[in-house]
């Protein structure tokens, strides 16, 4: 009987929690369905109507892949966002590192210079750098007056200057990620394994790597979108030859008005994410499962 | 009771708010120093003379705000916007913007014709400019006179050009062709090979007009096609730069005050538009942005007459290029641009 019991009063309230644990993802789910899901479905409708054209078809989509000028631009954009994720990554893990380790008194103030470039506009930061890259700016003036180099170096309007300017601009967000991955690993095991003979080298090759492979995959991800769906600092520091999806898109809903094409580029450069995205995930377990056994 | 109480103060205040909204025209346009010429030379005597209040927008490009015009179906939150004769064309067809006529906007019947009607129905025009060449006085051994001047050897790497998402672009591969022996609108080829001679003479493309007379401002090139107002302005502050209509002749920027065609206050911007082309506003806005004018009957000084186009014999001589067939082409030619003028900069 008592067992009778138990189960009733077990049965209601598991019915009631599920339909309760549902009610606070109502707002959010709401707002996601009205801004984001439906416009993300009128602009894949948007996709399939040419301008002009009366009919949808798939002309816009043919026109994207058959144009070397559109597919360079693509290709462009997948080179650019992995060199940023890969800067972003290298250069933000050792600083992540220090921030998970650390009990220096200059730790806080590292964790504020890290963060700080988020303080002011990307915008601003961008034309910051263009000041420091031009061919008449800092770097090049002061390697001239020196006499370094008689010719000013191509710093920026090309793809190392955007490589630059983006990974300055999400290179917080790759150490906040990394940050942690890093916290989660138990500070024993390296400790352990250290008191067991190994070297510093080694505890973070065989320790501290494979544990924070997540972290480094997040990491990766997160500034490889960051940056296929930048538009400022290519548009700034790309100059006109640098066209990459986003500045492309850009152009078409301003300039040409081509709104229908505008949304075929949006929906490749998306779909170009979640391959990445999916590719990233595979890849994390992958490497998991062979860094840990 | 408090229900009642709650629902009757919303109505009494949302019947305030429309009145004091219904008394205020929101004109949307650019920032900088035509926000200022635009408050003192026709804003405010707008204001003065209907009692209304004029909010001024300055948020947006023009690009920018036709988008918003698109997005919104035509009703964007103001009520005037100063756009090109492009946009204009192009939201007419597309039911965006308010056509309008001599009976709507009387002032409309002293405009050129011919200047008008490359606004089509929904546009007015309230200022003309043209393509002009500028260039710096201390650097060049002589003044341009003409086009081709910009191939000359000592202007090597001292030319900045245009980005094709900047309209000039567009204009100036237009005026290089009809000089090199093509057309404006058909015949474009010899406008492209122009264009890609004259990128290896440049120091690279710029989008923003800023931007662009940055360059020639600080000495780093000697030569470029500007706007002639804009070109005016930059003379004015003292930079040692003047300017030309070359002897071949230039294709105007027809700038246009347009109503989005679900304006709240339709009627006070129809008003606002055919102020400013009163013959009055005209002439001021001549002579404090230092533009042309549709409108060949002004009066302006001497200086103005000579260097602004505000005659009909000025407006005749323009060459005028077919901005629907413009519209049609643009996206064809800025792949051509892309493939055979930008690589030849580098």
């Amino acid at each position: 009987m008592s067992s009778l019991a138990l189960h009733a009063e077990k049965g209601r309230p598991v019915r009631t929690s599920l339909i309760r644990q549902y009610i606070p993802l109502l707002p959010p789910g709401l707002i996601l369905l009205l801004f984001f899901a439906i416009p993300m479905g009128m602009m894949m409708g948007l996709s399939f109507q040419p301008k002009g054209a009366e009919a949808a078809s798939l002309a816009n989509y043919g026109r994207f892949f058959t144009d070397d000028f559109t597919l360079i631009g693509l290709g462009r954009t997948v080179l650019m966002s992995g060199l940023v994720a890969i800067c972003v990554t290298v250069m933000a893990y050792p600083v992540a590192y220090f921030l998970a380790r650390s009990r220096s008194p200059w730790r806080a103030v590292v964790f504020a210079l890290a963060i700080a470039p988020e303080l002011a506009g990307v915008v601003l930061r961008t034309y910051g750098w263009l000041i420091i890259l031009e061919d008449h700016g800092f770097i090049n003036n002061a390697l001239l007056w020196l006499g370094v180099i008689s010719e000013p170096l191509p710093l920026a309007k090309n793809m190392f200057g955007v490589v630059v300017g983006l990974t300055h601009v999400i290179l917080p967000f790759g150490v906040l990620s990394l940050l942690t991955s890093l916290q989660g690993v138990d500070p024993n095991l390296e400790k352990s394994a250290q008191i067991l003979g190994a070297s510093r080298l080694s505890v973070i090759r065989h320790i501290v790597l494979p544990l924070t492979v997540p972290g480094i995959v997040s990491s990766m991800l997160l500034a490889f979108t960051m940056s296929a769906s930048a538009y400022a600092t290519p548009a700034i520091l790309g100059g006109a030859g640098f066209k990459v999806l986003a500045t492309m898109v850009y152009e078409q809903v301003l300039f040409y008005v081509d709104w229908s094409f505008a949304a075929v580029m949006a929906n490749v450069l998306l779909v170009m994410m979640l391959i990445v995205a999916f590719i990233g995930s595979r890849l994390e377990m992958r490497l998991h499962k062979k860094l840990h056994f | 009771m408090k229900l009642a109480f709650l629902a009757a103060s919303a109505v009494t205040l949302s019947s305030v708010v429309t009145l004091a909204h219904g008394q205020d025209l929101i004109v949307n346009s650019y920032g900088g120093p035509y926000e200022q010429i635009i408050q003192e030379a026709i804003i405010k005597p707008f204001e003065e003379q209907y009692g209304v209040r004029v909010i001024y927008d300055a948020v947006g490009s023009s690009q920018q705000d036709y988008a918003k015009i698109k997005a919104t179906n035509g009703r964007p939150g103001f009520d005037v916007v100063v756009m090109t004769a492009s946009q204009s064309l192009e939201g007419c067809r597309e039911g965006l913007l308010e056509p309008m006529s001599a009976e709507t906007v009387p002032n409309l019947a002293h405009l050129n014709p011919a200047i008008s009607a490359v606004a089509g129905p929904c546009g007015a025009v309230h200022e003309i400019q043209y393509l002009s060449l500028l260039y710096r006085t201390d650097k060049l051994a002589e003044a341009p006179t003409s086009w081709k001047d910009l191939f000359n050897e000592e202007l090597a790497d001292r030319i900045i050009l245009p980005t094709f998402a900047n309209i000039m672009a567009a204009y100036l591969t237009q005026v290089m062709s009809s000089v090199h022996g093509g057309d404006l609108n058909h015949n474009i080829d010899p406008g492209f090979e122009a264009m890609a001679r004259l990128a290896a003479q440049a120091v690279g493309f710029e989008q923003a007009s800023a931007i662009l007379e940055s360059y020639i401002a600080d000495g780093r090139v000697w030569a470029m096609p500007f706007w002639d107002g804009r070109a005016q302005l930059l003379v004015d502050s003292g930079a040692p730069v003047d300017y030309i209509l070359p002897e071949e002749g230039s294709v105007p920027l027809i700038a246009t005050l347009n109503v989005p065609a679900g304006a709240d206050n339709k009627e006070l911007a129809l008003q606002f538009v055919n102020f400013f082309l009163e013959k009055t506003s005209q002439e001021s806005w001549v002579q404090s942005y230092k533009v042309g004018s549709a409108r060949p009957d002004i009066e302006v000084t001497d200086e103005a007459r000579a260097r602004k186009i505000t005659t009909q014999a000025d407006l005749d001589a323009l060459l005028l290029p077919d901005l629907d067939a413009l519209s049609a082409n643009l996206a064809d030619w800025g792949m051509r641009w892309e493939r055979e003028v930008v690589p030849a900069a580098r």
